[in-house]
């Protein structure tokens, strides 16, 4: 036996008696281990045993989901370290802030970490909408987990929301101001929505310690209860969206209680509905060990290294201590709101609640609407012509509303041109 | 023969059974969501009163606009006449500044009048004027609870 120690350690470790009953397979060395060790295993069980060549290439899905799932979970662990220092008062919040980025060892580390990833997360949950749209891969019978998918878009939003009043700086302060104002705009509950989102008439400590228990345990939880909906529908769903081709002669709907009878199934099919394993031709497919997992590892290791490499060179902002007498000119809400925020400075009615709403709306009901099985699994497929393109054209106006926000807004939220030298903030008259 | 999912048969108990379950449990769930909202909704606030002394009149000189801060309101005062104006954007709740010919929103950009009426942006209202009154002790009152038309005055 020439294996190197570690590999024979483990080996040793796994067929003793402790080692089996914690693994029960091992390390698979046969193909029948490696199907159990997928299906075994609590971590491993949300995947299939055997995977689509298809799912393995990098173009099919760029990993968007998968890597706001590792966001997801590098938000959770540098969350709950910075729980550790940080007071939901509005007394002590941006003092904490100050320990963590100047006395803690490794607290500007977390803070900054947790800042990007979380930028990140919400980028990569948008272009995750995106990918899934112009791959047609919300169609039946896969419409309710992009319902899901909305209900994550919009958890999202709103821990990202959440957070940022935390810091209690200056930033923080005015968001969470004109964020809460947008509230009240909705039609009937608008000002009792405010009241109640804030604790009171204003922003102070009660709607800190709200948002603050929205931040750490509500939005999170629901977000990870969401998100194992979500992972584990795509498998009951047939795995990833196929295009229609390669997937023919998949069963469509199979009644309760009834086995189909134009194939042979063996018992690992007494499943209801569509199965990965139905109607693809076995060897298109691939073990999940190690192929899958081994890509899943790697996305993991590119996806930290990012978020490390942003936290060491750029620090997260922190403005000054929140003043509620002077908002900060001009006030701009974080990159992925400014879109809201320059549709805001139209009206705050239609650009605040009835486009985002109406938006919202018909995103969920998109699935409903399009139900022609045409375009499914393939990037912006020549069938859903008209699709993509109202989908792009929508997308476009928020991008460029978001390019405005962000570079042609200058004090008293007017026009400027980047290229030019800004006239500095007039200060306090 | 009982009823089950297999034989779907509908008898008289398992009916008014199913109904009553049913019933209770959408009145329970009803009264679940109807107390949890309640509970969030805080019966005692500790937010500032909302009346405050500005100080004594002869504190502000003729034609001023007094901004001030803590409770972000302006104090006009022209001749013997006192008026106090909502510095808090009627938009989306940012304070305004004073600028060369009434008042500016940084936030999202509405300008307001000399009498805060809206000349400009997303502003949906006037800033509001709110009731100044004379205290008992010899200082100028003022209610942020009670807003007034623009002609309203305090004469002192």
């Amino acid at each position: 036996m020439n294996a190197p120690l570690p590999t024979r350690l483990w080996r040793w470790f796994e067929q003793t008696r402790v080692g089996r009953s914690i693994f029960r397979v091992g390390v698979p060395r046969s193909q029948l281990s490696r199907a159990q060790a997928m299906v075994s295993s609590f971590l491993l069980h949300l995947q299939p045993a055997k995977v689509h060549r298809r799912t393995l290439r990098p173009a099919t899905t760029l990993g968007l989901g998968l890597i706001s799932l590792y966001l997801f979970a590098i938000l959770a662990i540098t969350g709950v370290l910075l729980m550790f220092y940080y007071v939901p008062s509005t007394e002590r919040a941006y003092h904490s802030m100050k320990d963590l980025q100047y006395v803690v060892s490794a607290g500007l580390l977390m803070r900054n970490m947790h800042r990007w990833a979380a930028q990140l997360m919400v980028a990569c949950v948008m272009l995750h909408l995106c990918r899934v749209y112009y791959t047609g891969a919300y169609k039946r019978p896969r419409e309710f987990n992009w319902l899901i998918g909305i209900g994550l878009f919009l958890v999202t939003l709103g821990l990202s929301f959440t957070g940022y009043l935390l810091p209690w700086d200056q930033l923080a302060f005015w968001a969470i101001t004109v964020g809460a104002n947008i509230a009240s705009y909705a039609p009937l509950v608008g000002p009792k929505l405010k009241f109640l989102l804030l604790g009171g008439n204003q922003v102070g400590q009660e709607a800190l310690i709200r948002f603050y228990a929205l931040h750490v345990i509500l939005l999170p939880t629901v977000a990870a209860f969401m998100v194992a909906v979500h992972i584990w529908r795509v498998r009951k769903d047939g795995g990833l969206a196929r295009p229609e081709e390669e997937a023919e002669d998949t069963v469509e709907e199979i009644a309760v209680g009834q086995l189909p009878t134009n194939k042979s199934y063996g018992l690992m099919e007494l499943a209801h509905g569509t199965t990965p394993q139905v109607g693809i031709a076995q060897e298109d497919l691939v073990f999940s060990w190690p192929h899958l997992l081994f890509r899943e590892i790697l996305v993991f290791l590119v996806v930290l290294a990012l978020v490390l490499c942003l936290a060491i060179f750029w620090n997260a902002p922190l403005e000054q201590f929140a003043n509620p007498i002077h908002p900060p000119n001009p006030a701009k809400a974080p990159w992925y709101f400014l879109g809201l925020q320059e549709m805001v400075s139209y009206s705050a009615f239609w650009g605040g609640v009835v486009v985002p709403g109406v938006l919202v709306a018909v995103l969920a009901l998109v699935p409903y609407l399009d139900r022609k099985r045409v375009g499914i699994g393939r990037w912006f497929a020549r069938e859903r012509a008209l699709a993509n393109t109202i989908f792009s054209v929508v997308l476009f106006a928020l991008v460029v509303l978001t390019i405005i926000g962000t570079f042609f807004r200058g004090p008293n939220w007017s026009w400027q041109v980047p290229w030019k030298d800004v006239p500095a903030a007039k200060e306090e008259p | 023969m009982k009823p089950s999912p297999l034989n779907p048969q509908v008898t008289r108990r398992g009916f008014l059974g199913l109904t009553v379950g049913w019933v209770a449990a959408t009145f329970a769930g009803m009264a679940a969501a109807a107390g949890a909202v309640r509970f969030l909704v805080p019966n005692v606030l500790y937010e500032p009163d909302q009346r405050f002394k500005a100080g004594r009149p002869d504190d502000f000189a003729d034609g001023s606009i007094t901004f001030i801060a803590d409770e972000r309101v302006f104090l006009l005062r022209r001749g013997n006449t006192f008026r106090c104006l909502s510095a808090v954007c009627t938009h989306l709740g940012c304070t305004v500044n004073q600028a060369a010919h009434g008042y500016h929103c940084p936030c999202h950009g509405s300008t307001f009048n000399a009498q805060g009426q809206v000349t400009g942006g997303p502003a949906p209202r006037a800033l509001s004027w709110f009731l100044v009154a004379l205290s008992k002790d010899g200082k100028i009152l003022i209610d942020k609870s009670q807003t007034v038309p623009a002609d309203k005055y305090l004469v002192v």
